[in-house]
Order: C-alpha cells, then sequence, then structure tokens
C-alpha cells in the first residue's frame, strides 16, 4: 500500500533525493575539512611546541633550526614542565613541489625512550600492527593516507634514504596530518636528516661545531603540569632559554584557525549554498506536489474532509515522500562520495566525511523542511473554498 | 430525518469581471427541497446554475442568505463544521465525474466514506453492491483512466450514494456522457428520489428535468419557476 502510494510520487522523491544529495555531499566535503582544522587544533593545544631558533623551514611544520640537548635539558628544568620529548621532524621529499603544503608526507622520529607530553594524544590510535616501541629500529608506523597511497600493511617493507624499514602499524584515518605521517624512531629520523642534508653533513665532517647525536632535533613536544596555563609555561620556556622558538598553544591555535580562514569560510559558504540549493529544492518539490493534487483535495472536501483531514493526509504524504526522498538522497551521495574517494585514494586523499552528525542533520533537515512545505501548501489549500480547488485544479 | 431537507433564502453571491466590475450571478435565491423532491433548474451555460449548486452544496460561500439542512443553519459554521455537514447531507454528481486518478474505482467509491466514519466493512458491501447495480463492479480495480467517461460517471455516482445522503446535488451530470449513459444517470437520479431522497440537478438538457417535481430556471441571479412544487 505504502509503496503504491508513494510510486505516484517517484518524480517527486526523486527531485527530493537530488536536493538531499546535494546536501549531504556538499555537508560532507565541508566535514572532511572541518575535521582536517579541528584534528590540527586538538593536536597543537595539546602540547608545546618548541623548535630551534632559526630558518630551518624545510623541516616541517614545527621546525626551526636545530634544538640540542642542552636546550632539552634547559626546557626540562623550566617550572611548570613535566614531559619533553625530542623529535625530528622532515620532509619525507624534500622537493619544492610538496613544500610547506598541507598534503606534504612527513617524517616523524619521536624520543620513543620518553612518552608523549601531548595531552590529546598519549598514542597515535594504530588501527594495524602495533605502535612503535623503545629500543626499534628501523622500524615505521605509518599513516592511514601514505599506507592507502602505497598499498602497504603491517609486515610490508619501506626504503627511507636508501635505508630498508619494517612496517610495524598503520595509523587509523584522522582526516589530519599524521594521516601522512611516517613515524620512526629518533635515531633513525637523525640518519635521515643527515642523508638529507649536505650543509649539516658538510658541518659535521668539518668538525666546525661540537654535535653530538643527540643533538640533533628539530624540536621538542613538551608537556605541562596540572593546572597550569600551558601559554604561561610557553612563555616562561621562551623567556628562560635561550634559542629557541616557542609555540604559545593558544597563539598557534589562532594562527592555525588564521591560516584556515580561508577554508572555514568555504565551508560556511559550501554549507549555505547547500542548504539553500538542496531545502529550496525539496520545499519547491514538496510543495509543488502537493499543489499538483489540489483538485484531489478540493474533491475530498467535498467529500466531507476537515482542515484536520487535509493536513494529516498531506504531512502524512510529505513525510514519507520525504523520507524516502532523504533515504535516497543520502544513499545517491554516499556513493557519489567513496566512488569519488576510492579515486581519490589512490593519492591518499579523502574528500568526503559521511559523520553521523551530518546523515541526521540531513535527515532532520529534509523532514523538517519537507513539513514546513507541506504545512504552508496544507494552509493554502485549506483556505481555499472547495469550489475554488477544483476550478484550480483544471476539473 | 426531518422532510425538510434544505431551505435556502436570499442567497446572493457575485463575481468580479477581469476589468474588476461586479457580476451578480445568485441575486437573492430562495428555494425548499423536501425529501422525495427532484428539483430541476433550468438555464442557458453561464447563467449560474453551477454557482447554485455550489452555494447549496457549501463548497461556495454565499455573500448574503442563509441555508438550512433540515434544522441546521449551515451557512453560520465553520471551514471544518461546514465540512462534516457536506460529509453528513450531501452527495454530489459533477459532469466532470472528479474521481481520483491515483485510486482504483472502488477506492474512488469509498473515499465517501473516508471522511464520515471511516470504511468499515458494511461500507465497503455496499460499495460493491453499488458498483454491481450499476454494471462496473469488474472495473473496480480499474483507474479512472483506464475507464469510459459513462463508466467514471456511474462510479462517481456510486460514490455520491455510498453514504446514502438526504440530498444529491448533480451538475450537468449528463454533460460528458453519451444519450444511453446519460440516461443511465437520469433513471438513478430519479430512483434516489423514489427511494425518499431529495435531489437537485443544474442541466441544460431538458431530459433532466423529466419527472421533477418542480423545474426553475435561473435568470439575472434569480429562480423563476417553470413547474412549481405541489
Amino acid at each position: 500500500m505504502i509503496f503504491r502510494a508513494l510510486r505516484g510520487y517517484l518524480f517527486t522523491i526523486v527531485g527530493i533525493a537530488i536536493g538531499v544529495a546535494g546536501v549531504v555531499a556538499l555537508g560532507a566535503m565541508a566535514e572532511r575539512i572541518v575535521r582536517f582544522i579541528e584534528g590540527g587544533d586538538r593536536f597543537v593545544m595539546g602540547q608545546i611546541s618548541v623548535a630551534g631558533r632559526g630558518m630551518g623551514m624545510g623541516a616541517g611544520f614545527t621546525a626551526g633550526g636545530l634544538l640540542p640537548l642542552a636546550a632539552v635539558e634547559a626546557i626540562r628544568k623550566v617550572e611548570g614542565v613535566t614531559g619533553v620529548q625530542p623529535q625530528v621532524m622532515l620532509p619525507l621529499n624534500p622537493s619544492t613541489s610538496q613544500f610547506m603544503t598541507l598534503t606534504q608526507e612527513l617524517v616523524l622520529g619521536m624520543d620513543l625512550s620518553v612518552p608523549s607530553p601531548n595531552r590529546h594524544y598519549r598514542t597515535l590510535p594504530v588501527q594495524a600492527g602495533r605502535w612503535l616501541r623503545d629500543g626499534d629500529r628501523k622500524k615505521a608506523v605509518i599513516g592511514a593516507s601514505f599506507a592507502a597511497a602505497r598499498g602497504l600493511a603491517p609486515g610490508a617493507r619501506l626504503t627511507l634514504e636508501d635505508q630498508p624499514y619494517e612496517v610495524v602499524g598503520v595509523l587509523e584515518r584522522m582526516l589530519t596530518a599524521p594521516d601522512r605521517f611516517v613515524v620512526v624512531p629518533i635515531q633513525d629520523a637523525r640518519e635521515q636528516w643527515v642523508a638529507k642534508d649536505r650543509l649539516l653533513r658538510t658541518v659535521l665532517a668539518s668538525g666546525g661545531m661540537a654535535l653530538r647525536a643527540d643533538d640533533l632535533n628539530t624540536g621538542a613536544a613538551v608537556g605541562w603540569r596540572d593546572g597550569e596555563d600551558p601559554d604561561a609555561v610557553a612563555r616562561r620556556i621562551r623567556d628562560s632559554v635561550p634559542g629557541v622558538n616557542v609555540q604559545i598553544p593558544s597563539e598557534l591555535s589562532t594562527l592555525l584557525r588564521q591560516s584556515t580562514a580561508f577554508f572555514s569560510a568555504l565551508i560556511v559558504g559550501i554549507g549555505a549554498l547547500g542548504l539553500v540549493i538542496g531545502g529550496l529544492s525539496l520545499a519547491n518539490t514538496v510543495a509543488a506536489a502537493v499543489f499538483e493534487r489540489i483538485r484531489d483535495f478540493g474533491v475530498k472536501r467535498a467529500l466531507g474532509a476537515t482542515d484536520w483531514h487535509l493536513t494529516r493526509e498531506i504531512l502524512g504524504e510529505a513525510l514519507a515522500v520525504t523520507l524516502s526522498g532523504g533515504v535516497l538522497g543520502v544513499i545517491l551521495a554516499v556513493l557519489l562520495g567513496l566512488s569519488v574517494d576510492g579515486w581519490a585514494r589512490r593519492s591518499g586523499q579523502q574528500l568526503f566525511l559521511f559523520s553521523p552528525r551530518l546523515l541526521g542533520g540531513a535527515f532532520v533537515f529534509a523532514v523538517l523542511l519537507g513539513a514546513a512545505a507541506a504545512g504552508y501548501a496544507a494552509l493554502r489549500i485549506a483556505r481555499l473554498s472547495p469550489a475554488e480547488a477544483i476550478r484550480r485544479g483544471g476539473a | 430525518m426531518p422532510e425538510t431537507v434544505l431551505v435556502a433564502r436570499g442567497l446572493a453571491k457575485r463575481f468580479a469581471a477581469p476589468d474588476g466590475t461586479p457580476i451578480e450571478v445568485l441575486a437573492g435565491v430562495d428555494l425548499d427541497v423536501r425529501r422525495g423532491d427532484l428539483v430541476a433548474v433550468e438555464g442557458p451555460s453561464g447563467s449560474g446554475k453551477s454557482t447554485l449548486l455550489n452555494v447549496l452544496g457549501l463548497l461556495e460561500e454565499p455573500d448574503r442568505g442563509e441555508l438550512w439542512f433540515g434544522e441546521h443553519k449551515v451557512t453560520a459554521l465553520g471551514r471544518s463544521a461546514r465540512s462534516r455537514e457536506r460529509g453528513r447531507w450531501l452527495g454530489f454528481v459533477f459532469q466532470s465525474f472528479l474521481l481520483l486518478p491515483a485510486l482504483t474505482a472502488l477506492e474512488n467509491v469509498l473515499l465517501a466514506a473516508r471522511y464520515t466514519g471511516g470504511v468499515t466493512a458494511e461500507r465497503r458491501r455496499r460499495a460493491l453492491m453499488l458498483l454491481e447495480r450499476f454494471g462496473v463492479a469488474a472495473r473496480r480495480d480499474h483507474h479512472p483512466a483506464q475507464l469510459s467517461g459513462g463508466e467514471q460517471q456511474r462510479v462517481a455516482f456510486c460514490r455520491a450514494v455510498l453514504n446514502d445522503p438526504p440530498l444529491l446535488l448533480a451538475d450537468e451530470p449528463t454533460g460528458n456522457l453519451d444519450d444511453v449513459n446519460g440516461a443511465v444517470i437520469l433513471e438513478a437520479l430519479r430512483e434516489q428520489v423514489r427511494a425518499g431522497g431529495a435531489v437537485v440537478v443544474v442541466s441544460h438538457r431538458p431530459e433532466a428535468a423529466h419527472g421533477a417535481g418542480a423545474v426553475y430556471t435561473l435568470a439575472s441571479g434569480h429562480l423563476r419557476p417553470i413547474r412549481r412544487p405541489e
């Protein structure tokens, strides 16, 4: 019975489905960007990032110059600091084509003898295999996009700076920077750094600087004691440890948000466009479907239907039609998104994120708008005399 | 059921022409209809016969005048109450049948029950009996587009009488029918009267007035009797 009733609304349902699919697809792209920005924000707000003062921009987004062991030790002694984890962050491919881009693939060397001080990422979530252990060498844990783009899984071999590495783990897809990370023990990252950087090799070979392996750090993640204001601790480090660049967490968060302001505006634009286009399409389709049957409603009134009868029928049908169109629209959008992402995944990208809040929101949006459009149409029809409704219906 | 089915006093209705000039279609119509009456209203096209029937059937509000169904003054009622009274007192036969295209013949007939107490097994039996009586039982599962004009009007007539209403209002019921089907519908209207119902039929075809107890012509917004009721 329901299917038979809905059959008469096939074009209406398809019209609604296209509107909803548009909203969901655009919303999924916006969700993807939001997750990226939120993920980065969560990371930088979980730690104080410190780098050696300098111009080593090619060494990743926390990099400055060299952060020697003495500076690391000095940071440890600053009031309010609880943990300092030396790190080496390098671009996997230092060619200019990937330099400082959002899709840059990075090698992150972590000192595994020190627990991660990042409050939001004590460990990065591993989807397959295992996380790195202290004492590991030539082992790597790789990000989900990095793994997908190269078809790598735990147990696979990876060559970095002519050295063979064993992939021991693949991270969960986080939809942010770590998706493109190769995480290795810091000792291995230091070797890669030296291999990549001719200037550093020259300096080391000349003996002009008294550098030990422990001095080769591009930065450090710093934790703070409970109850401490991280910004205050960061300023304390900046004031008391010479030769370091300290990122103030709140400033870095603001900077990150400013640098992604374009994307934020894009999200708002995409979302608004999706809601307006999809919403208008949906409301127009539902209202048109009701008005198309104005003569039928005139006949029903002639047979004794009251306002309540008609409103109930119109809203009931609109709900069934909107839900059917909504389900079909979500399926269309998800199929579209999956097929596009299937293609994009080959280059390690994901363009759509169909989150539960997006799908739930799209349903609620569709149903409310469909009901509002049907309610408006019902009100207009109820105000007409049955004779006028029959006349307008073209009898 | 009271003897008097419908009383109309001073019904007036005017429309505006495209240039805004008022056109007085009904200018104070009085009419009494009792059980067993067959009232025919004649008049040329455009004389306001359909408007009269619409006003009598509460399908259109009069600008002036009063209307009673039995003892109930229905012109004083609100929209939904008027709908309920319409469902209780009236059955309509329209010139263009006005069947709902998405429903089958049987569903169209049962539509009359949906808003007046619901579709019960008894009403379903009666709907099937009526379809059988008017020779369209074999078409019960067909949609209007699959029926001929004559079959559609028979189905529409079944819908009009399903609730056994005290008064049938028929607007040019044979206007779109051939002579054979027209005769079937007119005979059905007379049968309704013989069974104790009342019928007001407007038509420009003279045969619609055969057997009518009262015949009026509508001209200049007034009903003028050609044959007075006894």
